[in-house]
């Protein structure tokens, strides 16, 4: 047992590495692409009628006329420490500002998630039970169909469906988590939705023909031939092996729906990190962007992390290589 | 010949089966009257070759047809209740409880992400035992049965961390968990080593007399079968053709196509008409390996310091048990794997047929792109008309023709489909070619066929071969010279009959006995 759990702790140890290196590459990368691209954020805070000495004045308080790689570290020396800088542009702290949209965005994120389980494993599972019949015929025309749609058409599409012919949803009704959850998670709801569909009719299509696969394995017919029932077998052998192979795509797809957050909120006009990110790159808000790139970042490494971690609870031949 | 002082188990009675599609609602019959009992107690062998409907026969009786079989006619008496009219429910009731199934592929069988102890009691919660300590006590009692002396340690293991003669095992002890009164044993050793596949027989045989089971016994093996069964029939297309005990059957067979099975199964050289090319050995070996070491990582080799000489025209055996380092070996010397130390080659080419001629071709292309790969990959360019002449050539050495070049591979049997593994390797014209097992997947039948085959090319073309299989009597067949490994080494090496007559590592005398005990003297 004690070799186990010290294989179990390497494990754990090297995939924390590589969260480490990945966040640290991509911070670089980002800090990089910035410096990069045209545009300088004295100039833009300035306007255009400011004098050269202001401008350089500007950029020393800000630390601009530092070299890219002196700036990176100390920038680097402050996100591990959760300190983002100030925004040019707001005045805030990076952080504080970032606090304030999370909540929509992770929120959005998490309803969509529940949705794309609660639908797409119980829909793969039916449809996989007897393939080719046309209940499955429908449900896999239905996810070509929505695979193929893009988010903020959806939207459009679901405002105009709920709103216009049903009348129960009112676009641009929204409350903080603080002052009024019910509403908070209500006016999250249709938009969530228009993420996960075409996630939805993707987990759906993969879970299914793992389904299907694993039906066919060589175990479950020796389960049959130890007499369990069908639901047995689903339930103890089917469904676990699916979710080997399904972990790895749930976090795709989970951070996927975290990039569809970002474009669906501004259809719906929430006050989320899209809009924050949109205005910080038009004002070439640095200490902003970086921030909320590290941050975005941050979040998908650490879903990553989790799926090595959970596809290794789930496969002992994943953890005990 | 029926005797009455027997009672009867099990009674197939007139039985079809077929799989009608929407298009073609009455197909030939898969099983076609098929018509047999199985007494109380005895040990019943099924053979006949691929496609006979041996399988199809066993998962009637089990209740694990595939999708889309139905039972056109006939019916199936277990213990006097009929099992095609039974409903599903209560055939569930029977699985596992009084009917067992051991199926042919260890590997997979088993769930990958279960503990074996847990897979276990699987089987003793499905048929109603409550009492946790009562099902630990059972199994651990029944993994003790079939030989596994520290039962403990095996039920927290996962299959990926036993061998394939033990997960055999375990499979074994959870159909035979329950006591069931028949047990269905389909091909159970074919994927096993001989010293494996005795040990598993013999397990089979102690369980048989002391749990009175009644065992229905399907293998393409004879040997197997005639040394473990009491009676045997004989299938082909469907039917049954031929039943008898199993002496008067296998040793004076009155049905021909019987008789021609037998033949074939004991690969005669005369009667199959081998006839190997003669080796000179005071020429320089055409492949030479000096202290080859290699393995799938970096800290563990697995061949330690190998030595091997293929001289050209010669058909060299490699034998040793399953995990000796054979396979390892071929892939070293194919280049698949890393390795340190020497190889020398005189040729460029080395030719390779491996066991499982299914997954070796890609089943979205064509016979004819099959066999233009191996030049593309070999950087050789060619002009239409020569590209054609080479392939035409393979394929009539091979003994196909032009009617195959457009086939896909789902299309051929086991046999042609080894038959295109071969041509692959004869497009380069290599001077040695590497065969892993090129029988063990397909049956007797098909096997002398490309047992023929290649005893042809060394001959006609003067190929080497490098023949590794567990099948001892195909090396005494036509090797003249053997290697023995054992462990990733080589044990023993020389002359064929020297070593099988005379044999000093002890691998090699295990493998003999395993082999005497399942083939008999000859």
């Amino acid at each position: 047992m004690t070799e186990t759990t010290g294989r179990n702790m390497r494990y754990l140890a090297i995939k924390l590495l590589e969260l480490l290196a990945t966040l640290l590459l991509v911070s670089f990368l980002t800090f990089a692409a910035f410096s990069i691209i045209p545009g300088d954020a004295a100039g833009i805070m300035l306007g255009p009628n400011a004098s050269p000495e202001q401008i350089a004045r500007l950029r020393t308080e800000l630390g601009l006329d530092k070299p890219v790689i002196v700036q990176y570290i100390n920038w680097l020396g402050g996100a591990f420490t959760g300190n983002l800088g100030t925004s040019v542009a707001y005045k805030l702290p990076v952080i504080s500002l970032i606090a304030e949209r999370l909540p929509v965005t992770i929120g959005m994120s998490v309803i969509a998630t529940v949705m794309v389980i609660v639908i797409s494993y119980p829909l793969a599972i039916l449809s996989a039970r007897k393939p080719g019949r046309i209940g499955d015929q429908v449900c896999s025309f239905l996810g070509h169909v929505l695979f193929a749609v893009p988010p903020f058409v959806l939207s459009l599409l679901l405002i105009i469906f709920t709103a216009k012919f049903l009348n129960i949803f009112t676009v641009g009704r929204y409350a903080p988590p603080s002052k009024d959850p019910g509403m908070f998670i209500g006016s999250l709801i249709l938009p969530s939705f228009a993420i996960a569909l075409p996630k939805i009719a993707m987990t759906f299509k993969f879970m299914r023909s793992a389904i299907i696969e694993q039906n066919n394995s060589e175990y479950v017919k020796t389960a049959k031939s130890h007499g369990l029932g069908n639901i047995k077998i689903l339930m103890t052998h089917v469904l676990p092996n699916s979710n080997v192979s399904s972990i790895t795509i749930l976090s795709l797809v989970l951070s996927d729906i975290l990039g569809g957050s970002l474009i669906v909120e501004q259809v719906f006009n929430l006050p989320g990190l899209g809009r924050l990110l949109l205005s910080a790159i038009a004002r070439r808000d640095f200490p902003l962007l970086s921030g909320m790139v590290f941050y975005l970042a941050l979040i998908t490494v650490v879903l990553y992390f989790a799926a090595d971690i959970l596809a290794g609870l789930a496969d002992p031949r994943i953890r005990l290589k | 010949m029926p005797d009455i002082r027997h009672t009867h188990i099990l009674k197939v009675h007139h039985l079809s089966l077929s799989f009608p599609t929407r298009k073609n609602p009455d197909p030939a019959p898969v099983l076609n009257d098929v018509d047999f009992s199985v007494r109380d107690g005895e040990i019943l062998g099924l053979i006949g070759n691929s496609g006979s409907g041996k399988t199809m026969t066993a998962m009637a009786i089990a209740g694990l047809l595939p999708e889309g079989a139905v039972i056109t006619g006939g019916s199936i008496k277990f213990a006097g209740r009929d099992l095609v009219s039974m409903s599903a429910k209560n055939r569930r009731k029977l699985a596992g409880k009084d009917i067992g199934v051991i199926f042919q592929e260890p590997m997979t069988a088993l769930d990958p992400l279960m503990k074996i102890g847990k897979n276990l009691e699987e089987v003793l919660i499905a048929h109603g035992e409550k009492d946790k300590a009562k099902r630990h006590d059972k199994i651990c009692s029944m993994l003790k049965t079939v030989g596994f002396p520290d039962p403990e340690s095996v039920i927290t293991r996962y299959p990926h961390q036993l061998s394939g003669g033990q997960r055999q095992r375990i499979l074994i002890a959870s159909a035979a968990l329950m006591s069931p009164r028949l047990l269905i044993c389909d091909e159970p050793t074919s994927s096993l080593d001989t010293v494996t596949t005795v040990q598993i027989l013999g397990l089979l045989k102690d369980l048989c007399r002391s749990m009175h089971m009644t065992i229905l016994f399907i293998s393409h093996d004879l040997s197997a079968v005639k040394n473990f069964c009491d009676r045997v029939m004989v299938m082909k297309e469907g039917r049954i053709i031929d039943k008898d005990n199993t002496m008067d059957l296998l040793s004076h067979p009155k049905n021909g196509y019987t008789a021609e099975l037998l033949t074939n199964a004991r690969l005669d050289p005369r009667i199959l008409g081998l006839e190997r090319a003669m080796v000179d050995y005071t020429k320089s070996p055409i492949l030479m390996t000096h202290e080859l070491n290699a393995g799938y990582d970096n800290a563990r080799s697995i061949l330690k310091d190998v030595d091997l000489k293929i001289y050209p025209h010669e058909i060299l055996g490699l034998i040793g048990s399953s995990g000796c380092g054979k396979t390892t070996l071929t892939k070293a010397i194919l280049g698949i794997i890393p390795h340190t130390g020497d190889i020398k080659y005189k040729d460029s080419h080395i030719g390779a047929v491996f066991q499982d001629p299914v997954s070796c071709l890609n089943p979205a292309h064509t016979i004819r792109w099959h066999l233009t790969e191996p030049l593309k990959a070999a950087g050789i360019k060619l002009t239409k008309e020569e590209t054609e002449k080479r392939i035409l050539s393979a394929l009539f050495e091979v003994g196909l023709d032009e009617k195959y070049l457009n086939r896909r591979p789902r299309q051929l049997s086991g046999g042609q489909r080894q038959r295109v593994a071969i041509a692959m390797c004869l497009m380069l014209d290599p001077k040695l070619i590497v065969a892993d097992e090129p029988f063990s997947s397909l049956d007797a039948s098909s096997a002398a066929e490309i047992l023929k085959l290649l005893t042809d090319i060394n001959r006609e073309k003067g190929t080497s071969f490098l023949l590794i299989t567990h099948n001892i009597h195909i090396v005494r067949q036509i090797a003249p010279r053997v290697v023995v490994m054992d462990s990733g080494r080589i044990v023993e090496e020389g002359l064929t009959g020297d070593i099988l007559t005379s044999p000093k590592s002890e691998a090699a005398i295990k493998l003999l006995t395993a082999e005497k005990e399942l083939h008999g003297s000859n």
